[in-house]
């Protein structure tokens, strides 16, 4: 069975015995990089990040003497194509998500260890709770880019226009607003389902403000049953919103991009997303945009929020470690940070990162950060990678239709079963 | 090498010795430039690619789908498990049934590339350029012809909204609709099939052999009796070429899912060879994506058989 193999375990070895040369601190470090190639995996496809990228990089090359290639994938097909180039040809750096997402590749033996550079650089202290983000066992497999917080973005004009004063704090205010907006013509959530993913948002959020925090990490980590009468109030809450027609007609045709749109083009009143939604909307929507958390379920649960961080790792099959190890300390400085998140929007991962573009939208999320008693990822990040497509998939199905609840239900748990290895 | 160089000793060998004198043990198959072994060192490099690149394959398929294997760690042995589940599985049945939802629909191809293939054979002027349009859906990239006609479908930005809407209809949301789905794709992957098919009937077509169809006119054939009796018979061999190539192209569909929908909506238009690239490659599921690979393999072997059968019988009767 042996013959299973695909990687030359050999190869691996005298890697990083050539790494640990330069880890010893022999070489200066000109002499790392010299004469080599840097290859980084890129998933970040908006054009100024991508400048940002090239020039950041180009000054890496410059500091440390090597050449940079940066391979650019959207992020979608990125999901797909780097479960092959991990293992068939590894960069020396890639960007990934941090969580579930990421512990899967370390389990896997495809993301090196590089606790080595946190204690150098002395990572741990600036990055706080979001060090945990990239950590297995103790040890730290890669940084945290950058983070968001998820909620409502709501249009002040529509609200306006449909007679709502208020965003809505609880489900009833919710209920009345996504009724009031449909009354006035307007779809109330503007969504797009294509690649599954926005459908987690609901799930994850009404399950936290139902049930809490813990019982939400235990669902994803599959200790407890997606059958639990717990569960299926999750849904029924939901239904509730499917059933009132809340969600933009046939979403399952839109990329989550393509659903931004019906919000920008005024067609929709609220979007559920993260911050990261911002840069598809045009400056002028942005004025006239307001932020509120996700509608309080039950006051006798404490306010739960998701913060989703993304990361950068160096593969175990990379070429050239030392050197990706390297481009990680140097993305990690803080003043590449601040520059970083600035195009996307996001929060720095460093708390010593000065944020340069506060506005109203982003001072409602850190408000909203600073109050919540505690929080998890994402669905795909905070639950096996194969639970989570199976699971969106069927959410995704559930926001269709509503009526196969008790289908779904029991595929997901036949899948939980499974992946899980639960009696 | 060998069986070249002694070319000429083994003739002079057969010339001096009776019949029947190869039993003798120095003259047996496997002496210097025997008929055999020659046979054997032409046969060898298309044999050995075939078992490197086609045999083993197939059985490693067959041995890793009876593993529970991410790909990456050491297999697990579980049995038939995987056929177990995958034979439960609900997936497998939308899959399955896509699958033959396909093959249906491409069984026009063959018709409908014959029809065009006899409307654009006219002598007439500009044909040229008709025969260069129809021929162009061949030349796109099948990822280009997904991503149109995913534009084409868009229920809100796409061409066939502002159609319906001049007939007064709203279009359906055909990616989006679990029973219209896989119709969509398969009318997208028709396209560029037909013209396939009129490729090789148009080539037949060139075939024709006129002094036939001249005497059939003689004897009374006109209209459709004529390209009944006359011409179609005559086309035997690309009808072939053409079901055959609809068939396995139905089975093997695959990228134009991929592109539109990603086996989506939840699942519902999927068919055997995408759920198998997604149990393999994004659920890391080596063993049950071999599985799924194996019925997929075992489906398309019939279609195989009955072709080697149908090629090799035309061989014999020539």
């Amino acid at each position: 069975m042996n013959s299973f193999r695909k990687i030359p375990i050999s190869r691996r070895k005298t890697l990083t015995g050539m790494g640990a040369l330069g880890a010893a601190g022999l070489l200066p470090r000109m002499a790392i990089g010299q004469g080599q190639t840097l290859v980084i995996n890129s998933n970040v496809n908006n054009p100024e990040s991508r400048a940002l990228l090239e020039r950041m990089t180009a000054a890496f090359g410059k500091e440390f003497g090597c050449s940079v290639t940066i391979n650019t994938t959207d992020p979608e097909s990125y999901k797909t194509t780097i479960r092959n180039f991990l293992v068939t040809s590894p960069p020396d750096v890639c960007f990934w998500y941090s969580g579930e997402r990421m512990r899967h590749f370390v389990r896997l033996g495809l993301f090196e260890d590089v606790t080595d550079v946190w204690e150098k650089h002395g990572f741990y202290e600036p990055t706080g709770a979001l060090a945990d983000s990239v950590t297995v066992d103790g040890r730290q497999y890669g940084v945290p880019t950058e983070a968001a917080f998820i909620g409502i973005f709501y249009r002040k004009d529509l609200f306006e226009r449909a007679g709502i004063g208020q965003p809505p704090a609880t489900w009833d205010e919710l209920m009345a607003a996504g009724e009031a907006l449909k009354k006035a013509g307007i779809t109330p959530f503007a969504i797009g389902s294509r690649d599954l993913w926005p459908t987690g948002y609901f799930f994850d959020y009404i399950n936290l403000r139902t049930n809490g925090l813990d019982f939400h990490m235990r669902l994803m980590a599959g200790q407890e049953a997606y059958t639990d009468p717990r569960v299926i109030k999750v849904f029924d809450r939901w239904a509730e919103l499917v059933s009132a027609g809340f969600f933009t007609p046939n979403h399952t045709s839109y990329s989550w991009e393509q659903g931004a749109t019906f919000f920008s083009q005024g067609q929709a009143g609220m979007i559920f997303l993260g911050q990261f939604a911002r840069r598809f909307l045009p400056q002028e929507v942005i004025a006239n945009t307001g932020f509120f958390p996700f509608p309080t379920l039950d006051p006798n649960v404490p306010q739960y929020e998701e913060f989703t961080a993304n990361s950068m790792h160096v593969p175990s099959g990379a070429g050239n470690k030392e050197l990706g190890k390297e481009f990680l300390a140097y993305f990690y400085r803080p003043e590449n940070l601040q520059e970083w998140i600035v195009p996307e929007g996001y929060l720095p991962p460093r708390k010593d990162v000065e944020i340069t573009f506060m506005d109203e939208l982003l001072q409602s999320g850190l408000d909203m950060l600073a109050k919540a008693e505690g929080t998890a990822q994402f669905y795909d990040r905070d639950t096996n990678p194969e639970m989570a497509q199976i699971g969106m998939n069927g959410f995704q199905e559930f926001m269709v239709d509503p009526s196969r609840r008790d289908s779904i239900l029991e595929r997901l748990e036949a899948a939980r079963k499974r992946i899980f290895e639960v009696q | 090498m060998t069986a070249a160089g002694n070319e000429h000793g083994r003739r002079a060998r057969e010339i001096a010795l009776p019949s029947g004198a190869g039993s003798q043990a120095t003259f047996g198959p496997w002496r210097p430039g025997s008929d055999f072994l020659t046979s054997l060192a032409l046969l060898a490099p298309a044999a050995i690619l075939f078992t490197v690149v086609i045999i083993i394959p197939i059985l490693q398929s067959m041995w890793i789908s009876l593993h529970d294997w991410d790909g990456l760690g050491e297999p697990r042995w579980v049995g038939l498990a995987n056929y177990v589940e995958l034979f439960g599985d609900p997936q497998f049945y939308v899959s399955l049934r896509n699958n033959l939802i396909w093959l249906a629909v491409f069984l026009l191809a063959p018709p409908l590339g014959l029809a065009l293939a006899m409307l654009i054979n006219q002598p007439l002027r500009w044909m040229g350029i008709a025969k260069s349009l129809f021929f162009v859906p061949l030349v796109l990239a099948p990822v280009t012809v997904g991503v149109v006609f995913t534009w084409f479908y868009d229920p809100a930005f796409g061409l066939l909204a502002p159609i319906a809407r001049a007939f007064g209809t709203t279009a359906p949301a055909i990616l989006s609709d679990p029973s219209l789905v896989t119709w969509g794709i398969v009318v997208a992957a028709i396209w560029p099939q037909t013209a396939l098919c009129m490729i090789l009937y148009l080539a037949g077509l060139t075939n024709v052999d006129e002094d036939l169809i001249g005497a059939g006119r003689i004897d009374g054939a006109h209209g459709f009796s004529l390209f009944r009796h006359v011409v179609l018979p005559q086309l035997r061999g690309a009808t072939f070429i053409a079901f055959a190539v609809s068939v396995v192209g139905a089975l093997r569909s695959f990228d134009l899912i991929a592109v539109m929908t990603q086996g989506g909506p939840f699942g519902s238009s999927s068919v055997l060879a995408y759920q198998m690239y997604e149990q393999s490659i994004f659920s890391y599921r080596l063993g049950y994506g071999a599985a799924i690979a194996v019925v997929l393999f075992l489906i398309v072997a019939v279609f195989i058989a009955w072709y080697l059968r149908r090629v090799l019988g035309e061989e014999a009767r020539n």
